[in-house]
């Protein structure tokens, strides 16, 4: 991808709080149009890194850009670009909801109210109601409005559905969709609810103590991993040292493998051992399940591909 | 940890450990004084700021921090209608009586113990029978009750700032009564004695009310008519910054004029109560007029907040943070909503203040301090001096409400404790000095004569500050180049203005033009607020 089509371009970016290596030599490219999906598990470095997106963390060592721009030099010519929806979600509690939205639109020249009012009462917001008073996924919902209602280029989503209910949720995700499929926007969206990932990202990026462990195309990421249980005669407590192999869990007889590669090449050495293990089941391996094998504490032994 | 109260003590212990640190110091030193300096003599002291400086300031002070620590009140948001008790403590397995009484136990206990090591280790006047016990009663009541009120949630915003102190007041006078009549050690102690366990009982049933959410709101009685209406038909903000304005007022833009309209209301009911008595009216007269700057101070602390919750984080929250506006945007809206504050605070005092000293009859002695202005420098003048300083009182209310700003948008909670550790020292060496310094006439002549070189020193200091400060804006590219140009210039007209001003109400045989000049510069802000978006930086990008 060239660096100048893309909306976000983060180059050996390096955080440390004290002791602690948050972000270490993070390198990655969002493309434009896309969405883009963040995972990791908590502590991973996600948040930290939307935060130097956003430009509230200066970069220590690196650099963050932001449709070409330094979000940390220029802040209004990046945030009024963004739309940003965080798990925190720090609404003024005092405001109304009808005072959320025209206190927002002043800041967005492109504000839609038409779109705006359509979004209120698809989620069901009541605009007299004090943001204080609303339930967790009323707030959820009342962020996501403003965070859309200016239609802006990047959607920034740190884990906005943490917590809430499956029917919230669904709201965040088709908006997502809504954004991409109608508008051709870019979205950047973290969550460890790799489900929803799955659902709507076209691009995966895996963060792992701080370090990008896997970045690719959602699709090229799901083909070139396999689920697959195999059988073994006798009874093992350690499953064979299999090269690709990134994860096993079952046993003592079965054994399901998070492969990496074509599996006709793990059938040649299930064969290879006098016919005592053949391969009961192959299937894609989920997102969840390439996650836990690349960022996940390994419950036997395994090569790292 | 064995037990829930070892748990409590621990974090009152482990948070605040420097000042207790500070605390036992301060004791050692004292008994070092008393013991092994005196041997345990009497020591005569020469007039009572020397005794004020050794020993009430510092007591005082270190019993104000007592005072915070045990309220919660250094994290907790004052003027808030929720109780500043930590809400993260309401989840703990404990009852009410346990989260009321504990802390104020720790509380009672620290003030009893000031009492009685200040007591036996202070170096009190020789002569002077210092009471035991009344005392430390009285300290451990004065925290009880602060703590009391200060947990009970409120239905208007403010009131307990207002609450808290009139009921004090209330203690505090008693006392003072019973002094007066020299009331015995027996009777004090009879006095003092419910207090505790009264204050007690009031914080239990506060904790029992904010533990449940149950906060009345009598905000919505000010409410006029549907609120639905009323919302959707404003008219949308014609700018990002005026939205931040309206943003900015209703945060904190209300707490002041709310506090003044509170307050007033007592104030000038004196007029009324002693308008035939010209000493009560002018000391009146001259409260009201401090009062607005007085209060802000207590509102300041809400305004320099960085974070819009009332919890103890002093970062920027997100919500803020992201907002599509320059760090300079941001300041630029807190000052507009606080100048908005002080003018709507001032503007509720000129005109209750002047249709009470009608209606009351009040109004000739003050007329009669005017005409007597008026004859001693002429009526223009007069006209001139009464004019400057209600601008000057108006400005010194905006400016209380400012001048923390820089700390506050810093987001750092070291700063904001160490500038106030280091302002309460500062107020403990310059009170008694300039108390002192007052006394000796000698010092005084000295002290007038380099009265230029020291204000030109300060001019000096401030202003290589600022231009420190203004390099820092330019290289961080915080301001541009003209909005540099343009608050340079402001400051500069408002300096020469100020200048000209007192150069015509003060002549040139009583004080110098250019001393004049020194004094408007250093009166008019610059420093502090130049400071403020620099730290908002340092607070927004981490």
């Amino acid at each position: 991808m060239d660096s100048s089509d893309a909306a976000i371009v983060v180059s050996q970016l390096t955080r440390r709080f004290g002791a602690k290596t948050a972000l270490d030599s993070v390198t990655l490219e969002v493309a434009r149009g896309g969405v883009h999906g963040l995972v990791g598990a908590n502590g991973a470095g996600k948040t930290t890194l939307i935060k130097h997106i956003l430009g509230l963390l200066r970069a220590q060592s690196g650099a963050v850009r932001v449709f070409g721009r330094d979000p940390v030099a220029d802040p209004v010519g990046v945030l009024s670009r963004i739309g940003y929806l965080s798990e925190e979600n720090e609404l003024p509690g005092w405001m109304r909801v009808e005072e959320l939205i025209r206190y927002s639109r002043a800041f967005c020249p492109a504000w839609d109210d038409v779109f705006a009012e359509e979004l209120r009462q698809t989620f069901a917001l009541d605009a007299t109601t004090k943001i204080r008073n609303l339930s967790k996924g009323q707030k959820a919902r009342a962020g996501l409005l403003i965070a859309l209602a200016y239609r802006p280029e990047l959607l920034l989503l740190d884990e906005p559905s943490s917590g809430l209910d499956p029917i919230v949720r669904r709201d965040i995700v088709n908006a997502v969709i809504r954004t991409i499929a109608a508008e051709g926007r870019t979205v950047l969206f973290s969550s460890h609810l790799l489900d929803e990932v799955e659902q709507v990202a076209d691009h995966v990026t895996m963060i792992s103590g701080g370090k990008v462990v896997l970045s690719a195309p959602l699709r090229a990421i799901k083909e070139s991993h396999r689920s697959v249980t195999m059988h073994f005669a006798t009874p093992t407590a350690r499953p064979p040292q299999i090269e690709r192999v990134l994860r096993w869990d079952g046993g003592p007889q079965e054994w399901t493998a998070v492969y990496r590669g074509d599996v006709a090449e793990l059938r040649d050495i299930a064969r290879g051992w006098n016919g005592t293990a053949r391969i009961v089941a192959d299937r894609e391996a989920s997102l969840d399940e390439i996650f836990v094998a690349r960022v996940g504490t390994r419950a036997t032994a395994a090569t790292e591909a | 940890m064995r037990s829930p109260a070892a748990a409590i003590a621990w974090e009152f212990r482990r948070r605040h450990r420097w000042g207790f640190l500070a605390f036992g110091v301060y004791l050692v030193v004292l008994a070092v004084i008393k013991f092994a300096v005196l041997g345990g003599r009497q020591f005569a002291f020469r007039d009572e700021q020397a005794f004020a400086f050794a020993v009430v300031v510092p007591t005082t002070i270190t019993f104000l921090y007592v005072l915070a620590v045990f309220t919660f009140g250094l994290d907790g948001d004052l003027a808030a209608r929720e109780s500043i008790y930590p809400a993260r403590l309401f989840t703990l397995p404990l009852s009410s009586d346990a989260l009321a009484g504990l802390p104020m136990l720790y509380g009672c206990s620290a003030a009893a113990v000031l009492w009685l090591a200040t007591r036996f280790l202070g170096i009190w006047p020789a002569g002077v029978n210092v009471p035991v016990i009344w005392p430390a009663l009285l300290a451990a009541s004065l925290v009880a009750w602060t703590q009391a009120l200060t947990w009970m949630p409120y239905p208007l915003r403010g009131l307990r700032v207002i609450v808290t102190i009139l009921w004090l007041s209330s203690l505090d006078a008693i006392v003072l009564a019973a002094l007066h009549f020299q009331a015995s050690e027996p009777l004090m102690l009879t006095i003092l004695a419910p207090h505790v366990p009264l204050a007690y009982l009031v914080a239990r049933s506060a904790l029992r009310r904010a533990r449940c959410g149950d906060v009345a709101d009598w905000q919505r009685l000010f409410t006029r008519g549907d609120v639905s209406a009323s919302v959707k038909k404003r008219a949308p903000f014609a700018s990002a910054s005026r939205a931040q304005v309206w943003f900015e007022w209703r945060r904190h833009g209300q707490s002041l004029p709310l506090l003044v309209a509170v307050l007033l209301p007592f104030e000038l009911a004196m007029l009324f109560l002693f308008h035939e008595t010209a000493g009560i009216v002018v000391e009146t007269f001259v409260i009201i007029l401090l009062t607005p700057a007085v209060l802000a101070t207590f509102v300041a602390a809400t305004v320099s907040k960085s974070t819009a919750s009332a919890s103890d984080a002093y970062t920027l929250g997100a919500f803020t943070a992201a907002r599509p506006l320059s760090d300079v945007a941001l300041i630029g809206a807190k000052l507009k909503a606080t100048i908005l504050s002080a003018l709507v605070a001032w503007l509720l005092v000129i005109v209750a203040t002047i249709a009470t000293l009608k209606v009351s009859g009040a109004a000739p002695v003050i007329l009669d301090g005017a005409h007597w202005l008026a004859n001693a420098i002429g009526p223009l003048r007069a006209a001139l001096a009464i004019v400057l300083a209600l601008i000057a009182l108006i400005a010194s209310t905006w400016k209380q409400l400012v001048q923390s700003l820089a700390i506050g948008m810093s987001g750092r909670a070291w700063m904001a404790k160490r500038s106030l550790f280091a302002t309460l020292a500062l107020l403990a060496i310059v009170l008694p000095s300039s108390r002192w310094i007052t006394r000796s006439k000698a010092l005084m002549a000295a002290l007038w004569t380099a009265l230029p070189w020291i204000l030109g020193a300060l001019v000096c200091i401030k202003t290589l500050v600022a231009s420190w400060i203004a390099l820092r804006l330019f290289a961080k590219r915080v301001l541009s180049d003209r909005t540099l140009v343009i608050a340079a210039a402001c400051w500069s007209a408002t300096v020469i203005v100020l200048s000209a001003a007192l150069a015509a109400i003060f002549p040139a045989v009583i004080v110098r033009h250019y001393v004049l000049i020194f004094i408007a510069i250093l009166a008019v802000p610059l420093v502090r607020l130049a400071a403020a978006p620099l730290a908002l930086d340092w607070n927004r990008h981490r």
